[in-house]
């Protein structure tokens, strides 16, 4: 960090007063930023979620909800304005790049661009590629969007990270919750999991093929349950195929499930499996090997990194139902590990890397004079 | 226009053997992200020995304790391979571990240097004084450096890795940081030896081949391959490969150069002959048997000339010959002789004809790193000097880009001047090139790039673009297809790239500052010291090049700074008995060899015949001989 204190604006999705991966990848990050000693504050900005005190580092100051782009805009211009200076502007998200970078020119500030996931896998218009080339840090939630990135991006590989994913500390192995065992119907049973929405434009997250793979391994399990967690449009198509494979009694789609609960439905289960080709990360993955389970997942996206290359878990060709049912085979006969894997996607990690990279991101030239612009 | 290339010269090549080279293959695995797996020992010794060429003689490698970092080498013996400077090799407190690459020339002073401040020596070698001179100096040790180097040092105080190397980008280095582990190595291919490289192509790489005839640095035909840049350095951390920082820049010599001032006109030849002797002897080790291969051009006669003079008294020179040359004009062989015969040094010719191009053209492609439609004669150059038992080689290239040897010192500010106002116009440039396009075929020998005079020629950029471009920019649609010809040039952004290289020349736009500075960064780099790298090394072969060398530069950087025009003359005279006349005097003829032919018969002519602009009567050898290499990359 320079002997200046950082001052930071980060404009986002959400982060505070929401749920999900990346209102909790931001939650992670400013709480790492606002750790280190070189930071004099964050301003936030964000387009969803609320303004809340519990739980939110001293020197992270909420300046508003933006709900519609304009809002957002319009905060975000005065922020940058009226705070003393900006030393670097944190970009949540690949739409917002544009607002960043022009607010950066003004103000003398360098932009780090975060990318979560599929949203940097294509070719986006001239306004964003314009954006891109002007940001100096960019972090990438795995190996794998960064490569996607950098295809399109011109941008210099040197200037694009790995920042993964952490997974919260309630996320350990446990008991089983008779309850959840009551109302899914498990007890006696050998659980397949997947948690995720069922949208029809993300069929790639592979439920169909895990019910294909289901259809041969009830022959060898006949006693296995697979629970599909989430809601959405894809469903009646997935129920389809349920009916047509005659697997009515080893599936069950148990609809949404608050975060709350997901710990326990994890341990429920012997194995997660989401042969998916499009995931930027996969928390899913992280939770569900935090609790103790084994994990299956594509070796195609971003599901390699909380796997570690399979270190960590078992790793399948997604368009090959054969390989998923004989992956998951393997998965039921392994034995449970006694500690988690996923140590090392820490918070403590996360932080460390992060507030290193905040000092990179400090790094570059400032504006044409070489002098920060002053509020 | 002159035609579009010329294959280089067979025959400036010098050999010799002496006592200390380290003409190896790195290769090294940093997992520096919390969440990558721990090296690999199977992946590196995989990377390291897929190099065994470069070092057939030894294999070192070394782990850190905790897993995270991994470094390989591969050894070539001249005389001793002595275990105590074996390679990994580490500081005495362990905390420096350096593989390294090339040849520090000036090792013995700086090591004199160093004991002068305390530091104790273990070993003769030049590898220890980099320990030594890093923990004197950090990464300002770079300027101190002579030579020709390449190396992967780990600072377990900095917990980081730094990747180093020479001013002129002699010695290759490259790596691929996929976002949590960095591997680097001397080749491209000893990298994609290593599962874990992504092989996706780099449309910029792909694109600047077909441009230039090489691949421009820092891409290589794969998005996740970088080199290190020449005359760089760059910083593996817990967040992955840095931006590289140059410590050395030519076009910054050049403009530096207008700064100092010239010794007495009478006292020229004298202060270059001086230059010249003083970096033939610094790459020279005496009282060993010394060998040259032999041309009938100023570069390499002047180096055996001078190689006299430092000392060197049993010269044995060599010169390759062709059959269907013999008797002609193009035939090199007697003037080289002539030469060793002036210097009287042990005289060799070798033969070399189509059948043995044929037989050896798959091991050819197999060694090409990057593809280049260079480097058939470095391969020959390399084979004879290997079969002659030689294992240590001196270069005389990068003679033409410091003295101006090559036509476009005396073309290109004639193009700038007569078209620079033209080029100003708006569309001008575009129209004639497409009217070029439409009308060319109707008539036989129109040069397939003159239709880009009036787009390029009025500026250095655009003019060396098209003196040096093997396809232009408007051809790459029909050899790649739209969309991958589009990523190429939006990646490359050509002329943006040539521009880069004269950058730090400021407001010094001398004409003999700025060529050389394209061609020494460009041209040299990317083609001739590439080509030299992986033609010599696949023959066991060190290859050394006093005329490309730092030190030279900075000091005939202020004379040749205002110059025009060939100034090899003063080359050939700067030897105590000067070059004969019949070569000093000789104009500078397109050297031509068959190979050229041979490059498009037998079974690769099928690999071009498919592609439309290539069936053309005029398309030059190199644009067919661009798809055969190509595709073998």
């Amino acid at each position: 960090m320079p002997a200046e204190r950082m001052i930071m604006l980060a404009l986002v999705t959400d982060a505070y007063g929401a749920g999900g991966g990346i209102a909790q990848y931001n939650r992670d990050w400013l709480a790492a930023i606002a750790s280190a000693e070189g930071c004099e504050q964050i301003a936030v900005i964000a387009r969803h979620g609320r303004i809340v005190t519990n739980g939110v580092p001293s020197k992270v100051h909420q300046l508003g909800i933006g709900k519609g782009r304009l809002s957002f805009l319009m905060r975000a211009t005065v922020a940058s304005l009226r705070l003393p200076r900006v030393d670097v502007i944190f970009c949540g998200h690949l739409f917002m790049v544009p607002l960043a970078v022009v607010l950066a020119r003004v103000s003398g500030a360098q932009v780090w661009l975060q990318l979560h996931g599929i949203e940097a896998w294509e070719r986006p218009g001239f306004l964003l590629r314009w954006a891109v080339e002007r940001v100096q840090l960019v972090t990438a939630v795995s190996r794998h969007t960064r490569r996607l990135f950098l295809q399109w991006a011109r941008c210099t590989p040197e200037s694009v990270k790995v920042l993964p994913n952490t997974v919260a500390g309630e996320f350990t192995p446990g008991p089983l919750s008779a309850d959840l065992q009551t109302r899914h119907g498990t007890a006696g049973r050998r659980v397949l999991l997947t948690v995720s929405r069922l949208a029809a434009s993300e069929q790639y997250k592979g439920h169909d093929r895990v019910i294909q793979a289901l259809a041969a391994l009830r022959l060898q399990e006949p006693d296995l349950l697979y629970l599909i967690a989430g809601e959405g449009d894809d469903k009646p198509r997935l129920a389809a195929l349920v009916h047509k494979l005659q697997l009515g009694e080893h599936v069950r789609f148990i609809g949404y499930v608050p975060d709350a609960e997901l710990p326990a439905l994890y341990r429920l289960a012997d194995v997660f499996v989401m042969p998916s080709s499009g995931e930027g990360f996969g928390i899913v993955f992280l939770q569900a090997a935090a609790t103790g389970i084994p994990v299956v997942a594509g070796d195609s996206d971003g599901s390699r990194d909380p796997l570690r290359d399979g270190a960590a878990g078992y790793l399948v060709a997604t368009s090959d139902t054969q390989a998923i049912a004989a992956q998951i085979s393997a998965a039921l006969k392994a034995d449970r590990p006694a500690v988690a894997d996923t140590g090392v996607f820490c918070t403590k990690n996360f932080a460390a890397l992060a507030v290193s990279l905040a000092a990179l991101s400090d790094s570059g030239p400032k504006k044409a004079t070489g002098e920060k612009v002053k509020g | 226009m002159n035609s579009l290339r010329t294959p280089r010269p067979l025959t400036t090549l010098i050999v010799n053997e002496c006592s200390n080279p380290n003409m190896c293959g790195i290769a090294g695995i940093h997992a520096y992200h919390y969440a990558a797996l721990p090296v690999a020992q199977a992946e590196l010794r995989v990377m390291r020995d897929h190099m065994q060429l470069r070092g057939p003689d030894g294999k070192g490698e070394w782990f850190s304790i905790d897993g995270r970092i991994g470094l390989g080498h591969r050894r070539l013996a001249i005389i001793d391979l002595l275990e105590r400077a074996a390679q990994p090799m580490h500081s005495a407190d362990g905390q420096l571990v350096v593989s390294f690459n090339g040849e520090i020339y000036n090792y013995r002073q700086l090591r004199q240097q160093l004991i002068a401040k305390g530091y104790e020596f273990r070993t003769e070698s030049d590898t220890e004084v980099l320990l030594h001179l890093y923990a004197d100096k950090g990464t300002a040790m770079l300027a101190d450096l002579r030579g020709m180097f390449a190396f992967a040092l780990w600072d377990a105080r900095k917990q980081a890795t730094l990747l180093a190397r020479d001013p002129y980008g002699i010695k290759p280095l490259y790596y691929a940081d996929d976002g949590w582990t960095c591997r680097f190595a001397s080749q491209v291919k000893a990298l994609l030896a290593s599962s874990k490289v992504s092989r996706t192509p780099e449309p910029a790489g792909i694109a600047g081949f077909y441009l230039f005839g090489s691949v421009p640095e820092p891409f290589t035909l794969y998005q996740e391959i970088r080199a290190v840049p020449a005359g760089a350095y760059l910083w593996i951390t817990a967040t992955g490969a840095g931006q590289p920082q140059h410590y050395f820049d030519q076009g910054r010599v050049w403009a530096n150069a207008a700064q100092v001032s010239l010794p007495p006109a009478a006292e020229i030849p004298a202060f270059v002959s001086a230059a010249l002797h003083d970096t033939v002897a610094s790459h020279l080790v005496a009282d060993v048997p010394v060998g040259a291969f032999l041309s009938a051009g100023i570069d390499s006669g002047a180096l055996v000339g001078l190689m006299r003079d430092a000392g060197q008294q049993q010269i044995r020179t060599a010169t390759l010959g062709f059959r269907e040359y013999q008797g002609t004009a193009a035939d090199e062989v007697p003037l080289a002789a002539e030469v060793a015969r002036h210097y009287g040094v042990e005289h060799r010719v070798r033969m070399i004809d189509e059948a043995e191009f044929q037989q050896d053209l798959p091991a050819i492609l197999a060694a090409m790193d990057q593809p280049s439609i260079d480097g058939i004669n470095s391969w020959f150059v390399s084979k004879a000097a290997h079969e002659a038992g030689l294992k240590v080689a001196v270069s005389g290239v990068g003679g033409d880009e410091l003295f101006g040897g090559y036509p476009s010192f005396r073309e290109l500010p004639r193009w700038v001047r007569r078209l620079w106002l033209p080029a100003a116009i708006p569309g001008l440039g575009v129209v004639t090139e497409q009217l070029h396009a439409a009308f060319a075929p109707l008539f036989s020998g129109v040069n397939p790039k003159a239709g880009g005079m009036l787009r390029y020629g009025g500026s250095y950029a655009g003019a060396w673009l098209l003196k040096r471009g093997l396809f232009m920019p408007k051809d790459l649609p029909a050899l790649l297809g739209e969309e991958l010809a589009a990523a190429g040039l939006h990646r490359l952004q050509p002329l943006r790239h040539i521009n880069n290289s004269l950058r730090s020349l400021g407001g010094n736009r001398f004409p003999h500052a700025t060529i050389a500075t394209l061609e020494s960064s460009l041209y040299l780099r990317n083609q001739l010291l590439r080509d030299t790298d992986w033609a010599s090394m696949a023959h066991s072969l060190e290859v050394r090049t006093p005329l490309v060398d730092s030190v030279l530069l900075q000091t005939l950087a202020p004379l040749l700074l205002r110059v025009r025009g060939n100034q090899k003359h003063l080359l050939a005279a700067s030897p105590a008995k000067a070059l004969p006349s019949v070569v000093a005097d000789r104009a500078k003829t397109g050297f031509t060899t068959p190979v050229a032919h041979w490059q498009q018969r037998g079974a690769v002519a099928q690999h071009w015949q498919q592609i439309p602009l290539l069936r053309t009567e005029n398309c030059p050898w190199a644009r067919r001989w661009a798809t055969v290499v190509r595709d073998a990359g």
